[in-house]
């Protein structure tokens, strides 16, 4: 029978279990928002054995602790020991990290539940049948939106014995926390190259053809590496190198590059690891004191994007506006002309269509996946960036005079090709269409449409995914009249009816093309020198010769007119072979030099000047190769009325030149949200810069200076 | 018509541009309403020592460095000797932390603060011109306009009452030497604190 329990003894019940909860772990302490305790991974302490012991701290959700760098704002956890005589502690070991951005700004810390480790270790000389406190404070700040600190006095007892088994509770989930605290990589060579802003941490594994996944570098130091700033990782080889921004502010020699790297999928199995290599090259601060340079930060940060929506709009309707630019309208007129021409049932008629719609489509994706993959690689390349090479421009004076030879009737180009190729061209009609679409887009680069640099500003930074579609978009937009007439055949019935005056036209259309190749050789001017122009001239002549001598080649004596056009091509080829060799030159473009009167040139120290002076200042980001930076310059910017309406508003105007490659440029732009040029900004004091469209008028520029 | 509404539309959806500022470059100038709505612009104290300090009366640093009168002693006694002493509350609107200017004022009568101006930066614009951090963070401006310091208020990172008396203060050092006519030699440090709640 059983008695009911008195009070004494269910008193003493109680204090026994507390004595046994006591011994066995101690209480864990409750702050507001953390749950506090200090637990190791064995029952006892062994004289001369080391035993591993840890802080165990449960966030409340949502809210984290920090690790040994706080990052941009924070506080790491502090534990200090109160040992008794004969036991030591070592220091934390840190576990891995996790990237915790809070606005704008990076946090490094540790979320839900944390165990940091520490060694204790006990003397040979300590006392055994007897137990020992391990008493420590505690001290972290916790964060979610508020950040509160807190600390804990905690104390974990624990009986000296000559043997310790694993305690069941703790063994497990400490010797997997050791087991995951990031250690040298081995087997792997690591390296840091400081380039400027950048430095581009390698790490290389002799039999690692794995891929790491995911990858983030956590720096040691604070002051060194910006720890909001875009980490970019690409592969190289069997090497992987991941570019990390240098601090805007830096603090202290950077000499080394320290800190812990973590791979969402490991190097070779490891997922996480200390580095600590030294640092390679140079680097200057965002803004280094010795050389003052306005970095911007970046727009990803400041979570204003365009819906993707608006994006693809905006993509549209600049590719179909991109039709009636001066460069592109020359293959548009070419391409209406063979509208007019095709005779051909409604089906033929679609698939032309489609056909030239596929080489515009596959065209920007080319251009579009070959610049994400450069900028990938770190450069500061926009939209129009293939017109900063010389080698490119000059190709592009040879196609378009070749093209206009075509027109004025020099040569046919069936007579080029051997007539087995020309039959096989009759039996692929659509390959012509698919190579008219990509002639278009070759010669659409140096015009941004308007509402193109917006969108394509959002298609550069945005995942792969988007940026596919935001260039689908945008070819889809430059395709669209031609799908619109292939698809709705009573609109082509509105275009003039086929017949002699076609060959007039034809003729005519010509000379729109001579006239883009005296615009490339005058921007290869720019961008080289003189002897650049005349080298391209040369060539042209030679080209011309060549084409007329193989046309030629029919009437008679085969073999000569085949020799001199073959000597005609190589000559060209040697002519030209400076130009098309030329690096890119990074200087200020003379086109900016030759700029002069209430224009200075673009400069980041010289614009943070002016804005401390608390002027306004209009930027023309402009190159010589875009049309329609020209166009805008000498119809608006330059004209009487607004150059008025700027000296009346005491704007200082500045010009960023982009005709040949300038990353200081291209870093402005990108802090603009744009990718390519035109691009106009007008800062005001103290507030935000406005962006106007890349499309001027006069009334534009008047209403923005109406905000100032 | 319609090119203009998308050209305003594209205008709008265009972000802004802004600059960091470390020692050594010239302080972007801004104008910001102070707790009165009165407009406050940089630029009007040219030829002045100016300090900017980063504040958040929600944020525990903040709290530690009034609450031991460290901040209010350093406010008064620049503020004494002509240099314009401006806090600046970055906390966006659209935030927990964010506090009306009427509240903000009080909580700083409430500490006898001195110094010249409490700044509402609503929008958080004139933090991102400075790419400001933390709470606190500091700036030292000089009479020609140049950032002179830009960092933590002092060496000792921490919410403990103890630590700001005892620690050595990084503004109050800026300060001796530049108006001694001496280079500063700690010129930029890394600043620690809550987050500024942008």
């Amino acid at each position: 029978m059983l008695r009911p329990p008195t009070l004494a003894s269910a008193l003493l019940a109680a204090t026994l279990l507390a004595v046994v909860a006591t011994v066995a772990r101690a209480a864990p302490v409750r702050t507001e928002h953390v749950e506090a305790e200090l637990v190791a991974e064995r029952t006892a302490i062994v004289p001369g054995q080391p035993l591993t012991v840890a802080l165990r701290l449960a966030m409340d959700r949502g809210w984290h602790t920090y690790w040994r760098n706080p990052g941009d704002s924070g506080l790491p956890t502090t534990l200090a020991w109160k040992l008794p005589q004969g036991l030591s502690a070592g220091p934390i070991e840190w576990p891995a990290p996790r990237a915790l951005p809070v606005g704008p700004l990076m946090n490094f810390g540790y979320e839900d539940e944390v165990l940091l480790l520490s060694v204790v270790s006990a003397g040979r000389g300590v006392a055994q049948s007897k137990t020992v406190a391990l008493t420590a404070r505690a001290d972290w700040l916790v964060c979610r939106e508020i950040c509160i600190p807190e600390g804990a006095d905690l104390s974990l007892t624990l009986p000296v014995a000559e043997v310790a088994s694993a305690d069941p509770r703790w063994s497990a989930a400490i010797a997997s926390a050791r087991a995951a605290l990031p250690r040298p990589l081995e087997g792997f060579s690591t390296n840091a190259l400081g380039a400027g802003r950048k430095v581009v941490l390698t790490v290389a594994g002799k039999n690692f053809t794995g891929d790491p996944g995911e990858v983030y570098f956590f720096p040691y130091a604070a002051g060194l590496i910006e720890p909001a700033a875009r980490q970019t990782l690409k592969r190289d080889g069997e090497a992987w190198k991941l570019t990390l921004a240098v601090a805007n502010q830096r603090v202290g020699e950077f000499t080394r590059v320290a800190g812990v790297v973590t791979a969402s999928n490991g190097f070779a199995g490891q997922r996480a690891a200390t580095l600590d290599t030294p640092l390679t090259g140079s680097v200057v601060a965002g803004p280094a004191p010795a050389a003052p340079a306005v970095v911007p930060l970046p727009l990803a940060a400041d979570g204003e994007t365009l819906p993707l929506g608006v994006a693809l709009l905006l993509a549209f309707l600049g590719g179909a506006l991109l039709n009636l630019m001066p460069c592109v309208f020359p293959v548009l007129s070419l391409k209406v002309l063979g509208f007019a021409m095709h005779g051909g049932g409604r089906g033929a008629m679609r698939l032309h269509g489609l056909a030239f719609a596929a080489g515009v489509v596959v065209s920007f994706w080319l251009l579009g996946a070959g610049l994400v993959a450069l900028r990938s690689a770190g450069a500061q390349l926009g939209w129009g960036f293939q017109l900063q090479s010389p080698a490119v421009i000059a190709a592009l004076a040879v196609l378009f005079f070749v093209m206009a030879l075509n027109l004025s009737g020099v040569f046919e180009f069936g007579r080029l090709v051997p007539s087995s190729l020309a039959a096989w061209d009759a039996k692929q009609p659509h390959l012509n269409d698919v190579l008219s679409g990509v002639l278009a887009v070759v010669v659409a680069s140096p015009c941004t449409a308007p509402f193109m640099g917006a969108a394509l500003g959002y298609a550069l930074t945005a995942p792969r995914g988007i940026t596919l579609g935001v260039f689908t978009a945008l070819g889809l937009g430059m395709a669209s009249p031609y799908l619109l007439l292939a698809f709705f055949p009573r609109w082509r019935t509105r275009l003039p009816q086929p017949g002699p005056w076609m060959q007039r036209l034809r003729q005519l259309l010509a000379f729109p093309l001579y006239g883009t190749v005296l615009w490339l050789a005058w921007v290869l001017g720019a961008q080289l020198d003189n002897d650049a122009v005349l080298r391209l001239g040369l060539s042209l002549l030679l080209v011309a010769l060549a084409l007329w001598a193989w046309q030629s080649r029919r009437g008679g004596a085969s073999r000569g007119w085949t020799l001199a056009t073959l000597a005609s091509i190589a000559t060209a080829a040697v002519v030209a072979w400076p130009v098309l060799a030329a690096s890119t030159p990074t200087e200020p473009s003379r086109s900016a030099a030759r700029d002069s009167g209430r224009w200075q040139a673009y400069a980041p120290a010289r614009l943070a000047q002016l804005i401390a002076d608390g002027r306004p200042v209009f930027i023309d980001f402009t190159a010589a190769w875009c049309v329609t930076c020209q166009v805008n310059k000498r119809v608006v910017l330059n004209s009487k009325g607004v150059q008025d309406a700027f000296a009346r508003s005491n704007v200082a105007l500045l010009r960023a030149d982009w005709t040949r490659r300038d990353p200081a440029i291209g870093q402005a732009l990108a802090a603009l949200g744009r990718s390519g040029i035109p691009a106009y900004v007008l800062y005001r004091p103290g507030r935000q810069p406005l962006l106007l469209p890349e499309v001027l008028q006069q009334s534009t520029i008047e209403d923005a200076l109406a905000t100032l | 018509m319609i090119l203009r509404t998308l050209g305003l539309a594209l205008t709008l959806a265009a972000a802004q541009a802004t600059f960091a500022a470390t020692a050594g470059q010239s302080a972007p100038n801004f104008t910001v309403a102070d707790t009165q709505g009165k407009a406050v612009q940089l630029s009007d104290f040219r030829g002045r020592y100016v300090v900017l300090e980063w504040t958040n009366p929600q944020c525990p640093f903040v709290r530690n460095h009034y609450n031991t009168k460290n901040m209010q002693s350093l406010q008064q006694r620049w503020g004494d000797r002509a240099v314009v002493w401006l806090s600046i509350d970055s906390s966006n609107k659209s935030g927990w932390d964010y506090m009306k200017p009427d509240k903000l004022e009080g909580w700083m009568q409430q500490q006898g603060a001195a110094q010249k101006a409490v700044l509402v930066d609503a929008d958080s614009m004139t933090a991102r011109l400075y790419q400001a951090k933390t709470t606190p963070h500091m700036f030292v401006i000089d009479p020609q306009g140049m950032i002179i310091y830009a960092g933590a208020i002092d060496d000792r990172p921490s919410t403990r009452s103890e630590d700001p008396p005892q620690a050595r203060n990084y503004v109050q050092a800026a300060l001796s030497q530049a108006t001694d006519g001496k280079p500063v030699t700690t010129a930029s440090t890394t600043p620690y604190g809550c987050s500024i709640k942008y």
